[in-house]
């Protein structure tokens, strides 16, 4: 098993790698840079700032001085820095003034005073809280809803429970925030309409975000688990007396939950890397507006390493779902 | 590796000693001594040696050290803002929503640092944000030598720099090495000044210094670029500390305009010793040292800006002393600020284009709503080298047929004004229709004139004879519904069927830059408010905003001329000829409305409205 990690970790380096490549390269052909502006740059003042921040230098060059400064340590002597070019998410002291310093993401050409470190260290944390809180909230109401909707099929509780995820599933978070902000944060005043770090403005856009993964996730687990119920063994569990509930979590569960998995790696992807809709109607300050505006405003740092991170995220997340079928179904063992 | 049992025993004896340890068996004695001690505390990543009476409680058998704890309390709960006190400002009508990309005045590119840096620093002129006229900054006098080449600044001696300390929720000077207050000199505006123009910090805003002596060579403006033996050496650059109060700039030529330019955040002071200290990082919250009327309280990035009264700002009649102390802004967008404040958690706010037609329609806010003029002009440009656009007749006709009246209460419907020509009223030196220039197209479209022109052309005297025409514009909501509304127009007025073709943002500008299409859209905005700022520096033959491939060797020579004439009436007089070549005669664009800004402000706001996208605060109170 841990040889097996090894080479899926392994593999993530690779991806990696073949991520930043195809991004890189699709990033700069797009035309327009990053400084094109309705008022134009006299060409002095726009070679400048792409000496700064060598865009001068050939394509592979940039690519693997970008390269470089992500994977490859160094160790200073110099004081800190307050230049933003040189900006490393990792910095740690080793005494007698020397810094061990590792990862530089770059700086974001249209916030003149950010880097992509700032962004991971301040808007990403908030955007993996509000994910997580929706996944939760998925999975706690999706799960219940789809175990019911299955084991009570075509009765009433089965439509509501699959009414209930059609709407989810159907109705865009852009419609449902806002109708959510104006019931229960304006009417009702239960909650606030923005904003991000007391539960009262947490609620809202965890809700909003989760509904839609939750309708998935329900309605998967009602299709796997009809089929699991329908098996042999379980008619045998049955026969032999033991519990319904005890048949329905310990037997038919788990093995209903191999598709059910496999859809909760990715969606836990997306929810956790920020989402644009959500984080703008309620103001929460997260990295999905970085991902969207990045592109808009060719801010090359920015997208490479919103997107680098998205894929390792995205990589990792189907990592523990492959470890999670072990778990799930004896029958499956990795070499 | 061990045993269980011996893995119990090793258990048993851990908390057997723990307890023991605990309990001791003496009961220790304790003596209560007064000491003064000398503590260092570590205040907001600075060193301050204080010297406190601390109590320190000896026992015995064993010294306990203790926390020292310091004797003064904070003054101020740092998060909470009293609201009699506090301006809590949501309008993003001039500079759009989001965060403030940056406060370091090198730097500052767009609307929103511009005016939040505008309350921290102060250049050696202020420009009145209402009438946009030249008022004294930080320079309580000026004068220009005769031949108005050499411009001298006398400094107030009385502002210092200052920055907001944490700990005790106040206001401070900032104290040099011998502890004596650091106060705005000229040798600070001379480092920003050439710290601008370093072609290392590669400011976007630099090339308006070029008119200084040697700037534009030592910032990689000449010909030679680099290799020109003036590159980065910035003592060349004409600009000098005669003393510590008085401020000398060299000019290269004569300009009207240049006290305009000088109350420019390009011409900011700033703090030497800070940036060489922080580099990039000066302007963070808690490090940054400002002077202006308000200082930054704090800055949370993508989550909100507070900024509190600076009591060391000396006051003048340009720019007073702040009466609101705190000024207190979220970045949101602009649907959830409105909704802030309909709930009263906002105090002034831009009014969603969605939500005009509601709020005019209500009684409470329809009291709040003010419409004020916004200095920028929308226009269609046209190409003309690409045919049909090469015959004036045909951009004429074009241009007639437009309703523009129509296309602002119908379509913008944002209180815009219909346009005439390109320099929107309210420059200095442009034309006004309040002053009773009356010229160019009419505000209705006439389309009898229209076909007229059309006639009148060569090649196309029907709309069948035209070519196909592309309309061309960025993928913005706004704009593809105006284009929609004139290829209306043109059908209804013309015959003519126009195309449209919409492209995202930067793919439009490259297209502009390269290849120009028939007729395209754009809009202008003021950097400094002088009809030379969108005459010449837009359509002036080797401008690098001209897209119309159009040059005019006598408008050129006339807005050269205006740049440089001091008396007013001259230069009114120039820029209105330059104007009527440009839209009479040749018909270079199709000039549609003159921006506004919509936003609402609570009743208890006592407020001035800035005409150029920037706001004074201090100019500001509350009666809450």
């Amino acid at each position: 098993m841990a040889r097996y990690i090894a080479r899926r970790l392994l593999w993530l380096l690779v991806v990696v790698f073949f991520v930043s490549l195809i991004t890189f390269g699709f990033a700069r052909a797009v035309p327009g840079g990053p400084f094109s502006a309705e008022k134009k740059l006299p060409a002095a003042v726009l070679a400048q700032l792409e000496k700064k921040y060598n865009l001068d230098a050939p394509l592979w060059q940039q690519y693997l001085s970008y390269m470089g400064d992500i994977l490859i340590p160094r160790i200073t002597g110099e004081a800190v820095e307050g230049s933003l070019l040189s900006d490393y998410l990792i910095n740690i002291p080793l005494g007698s003034d020397l810094t061990f310093q590792w990862m530089n993401f770059g700086p974001s050409y249209k916030d003149r005073s950010r880097t992509v470190n700032d962004i991971f260290r301040e808007n990403l944390p908030v955007s993996f809280e509000l994910g997580f809180y929706a996944f939760i909230l998925a999975v706690v109401v999706g799960l219940p809803l789809g175990v019911v909707a299955a084991l009570k099929q075509n009765t009433l509780w089965d439509y509501l429970a699959m009414s209930v995820a059609i709407f989810g599933v159907s109705v865009p978070s852009i419609a449902l925030g806002p109708i959510f902000i104006w019931l229960f944060a304006v009417e009702l005043a239960w909650f606030l309409p923005s904003g991000w770090g007391s539960w009262r403005q947490d609620v809202l856009p965890a809700v909003v975000l989760g509904v839609g993964s939750s309708a998935v996730i329900a309605r998967l687990t009602r299709a796997s688990l009809l089929q699991v119920v329908r098996e042999d063994y379980i008619r045998t569990a049955r026969a032999k007396g033991l519990r319904e509930g005890v048949i329905v979590v310990r037997h038919a569960l788990r093995n209903s939950l191999i598709p059910v998995v496999t859809v909760m790696g990715p969606i836990f992807a997306f929810l956790v890397t920020g989402t644009l809709v959500t984080e703008t109607i309620f103001g929460v300050p997260g990295m999905g507006k970085y991902f969207v505006g990045s592109i808009t405003n060719r801010d090359y740092p920015v997208i490479m390493g919103t997107i680098l991170f998205f894929a390792i995220i995205i990589v990792l997340a189907n990592l523990i779902v492959d470890l999670m079928y072990a778990w799930l179904d004896p029958r499956i063992r990795y070499t | 590796m061990f045993s269980k049992k011996a893995v119990l025993l090793l258990v048993v004896v851990a908390l057997l000693s723990m307890i023991a340890a605990g309990c001791g068996t003496a009961q220790p004695q304790t003596i209560t001594v007064v000491e003064t001690v000398v503590v260092e505390k570590e205040v907001q990543g600075e060193t301050v040696t204080v010297v406190e009476t601390v109590e320190v409680v000896k026992e015995v058998e064993k010294v306990v050290t203790q926390e020292v704890e310091v004797v003064k309390e904070v003054a101020v709960d740092p998060d909470a803002l009293p609201p009699e006190e506090t301006l809590f400002y949501g309008d993003d009508s001039a500079s759009g929503s989001g965060d403030i990309p940056t406060l370091d005045p090198s730097l500052l590119v767009d609307s929103k640092s511009i005016q939040w840096a505008r309350e921290l620093f102060v250049g050696p002129t202020r420009l009145n944000e209402e009438n946009n006229e030249v008022e004294p900054g930080m320079a309580t006098e000026w004068e220009v030598s005769d031949d108005g080449l050499v411009y001298t600044f006398k400094l107030r001696d009385d502002v210092p720099w200052v920055k907001y300390n944490n700990a005790t929720g106040e206001v401070e000077q900032v104290l040099d090495d011998e502890g004596n207050p650091r106060i705005v000199n000229a040798n600070d505006f001379v480092y920003g000044i050439r710290r601008t123009l370093d072609p290392a910090t590669a400011s976007d805003y630099s090339y308006v210094n070029w008119l200084i002596v040697n700037a534009q060579e030592v910032n990689g403006g000449a010909e030679d670029g680099e290799e020109n033996p003036l590159y980065g050496k910035l003592e060349e650059i004409g600009i000098r500390a005669v003393d510590d109060f008085t401020l000398e700039y060299t000019l290269k030529e004569p300009a009207a305009f240049f006290p305009a330019i000088a109350e420019m955040w390009i011409n900011y002071a700033q703090p030497q010793w800070l940036i060489e200290e922080k580099g990039d990082r000066w302007i963070e919250s808690g490090v940054i040292q400002t002077y202006g009327p308000y200082a930054l309280r704090e800055w949370v990035h993508d989550v909100s800006v507070t900024l509190i009264a600076n009591p060391f700002w000396p006051g003048s009649d340009s720019i007073p002393k702040p009466s609101i102390k705190y000024v207190h802004a979220e970045f949101l967008e602009e649907s959830p600020q409105f909704a802030n404040y309909e709930a009263g958690l906002v105090d002034v706010v831009s009014a969603p284009v969605t939500e005009l037609d509601r709020i005019k329609a209500d009684p409470t806010l329809s009291e709040e709503l003010n419409i004020a003029p916004s200095q920028c002009t929308y226009y269609y440009g046209f190409n003309v080298t690409k045919p049909p656009f090469d015959d004036v007749n045909v951009r004429k006709a074009f241009s007639y047929a437009v309703d523009r009246t129509l296309l602002v209460e119908n379509v913008t419907k944002g209180g815009q004004e219909p346009a005439r020509w390109f320099s929107r009223p309210g420059l200095l030196a442009g034309p006004d229709p309040a002053a009773g220039d009356d010229f160019g197209p009419p505000v209705t479209a006439d389309p009898e004139k229209a076909k007229e022109f059309l006639a009148a052309s060569t090649q196309y005297p029907t709309a069948g004879d035209l070519p196909e025409i592309n309309l061309a514009m960025n993928q913005t909501e706004a704009h593809v519904k105006i284009g929609e509304a004139i290829q209306q127009m043109w059908k209804e007025n013309l015959g003519v069927e126009v195309n449209l073709v919409i492209q995202e943002w930067k793919v439009y500008l490259e297209t502009l830059d390269e290849d120009p299409p028939q007729i395209w859209r754009l809009g202008w905005c003021s950097d400094y408010p002088d009809a030379s700022n969108f005459l010449k520096d837009v359509f002036r033959s080797d401008s690098g905003n001209n897209h119309t491939k159009w040059g005019n060797e006598e408008f050129d020579r006339i807005v050269d001329e205006a740049a440089r004439e001091t008396d007013l009436a001259k230069r009114k007089e120039l820029y209105l000829q330059a104007e009527k070549i440009l839209i009479e005669d040749e018909a270079v664009i199709i000039p549609l409305y003159w921006y506004t800004e919509v936003n609402l402000t609570k009743p208890y706001v006592t407020r001035t409205y800035g005409t150029g996208g920037q706001e004074s605060f201090e100019k500001w109170s509350l009666s809450k």
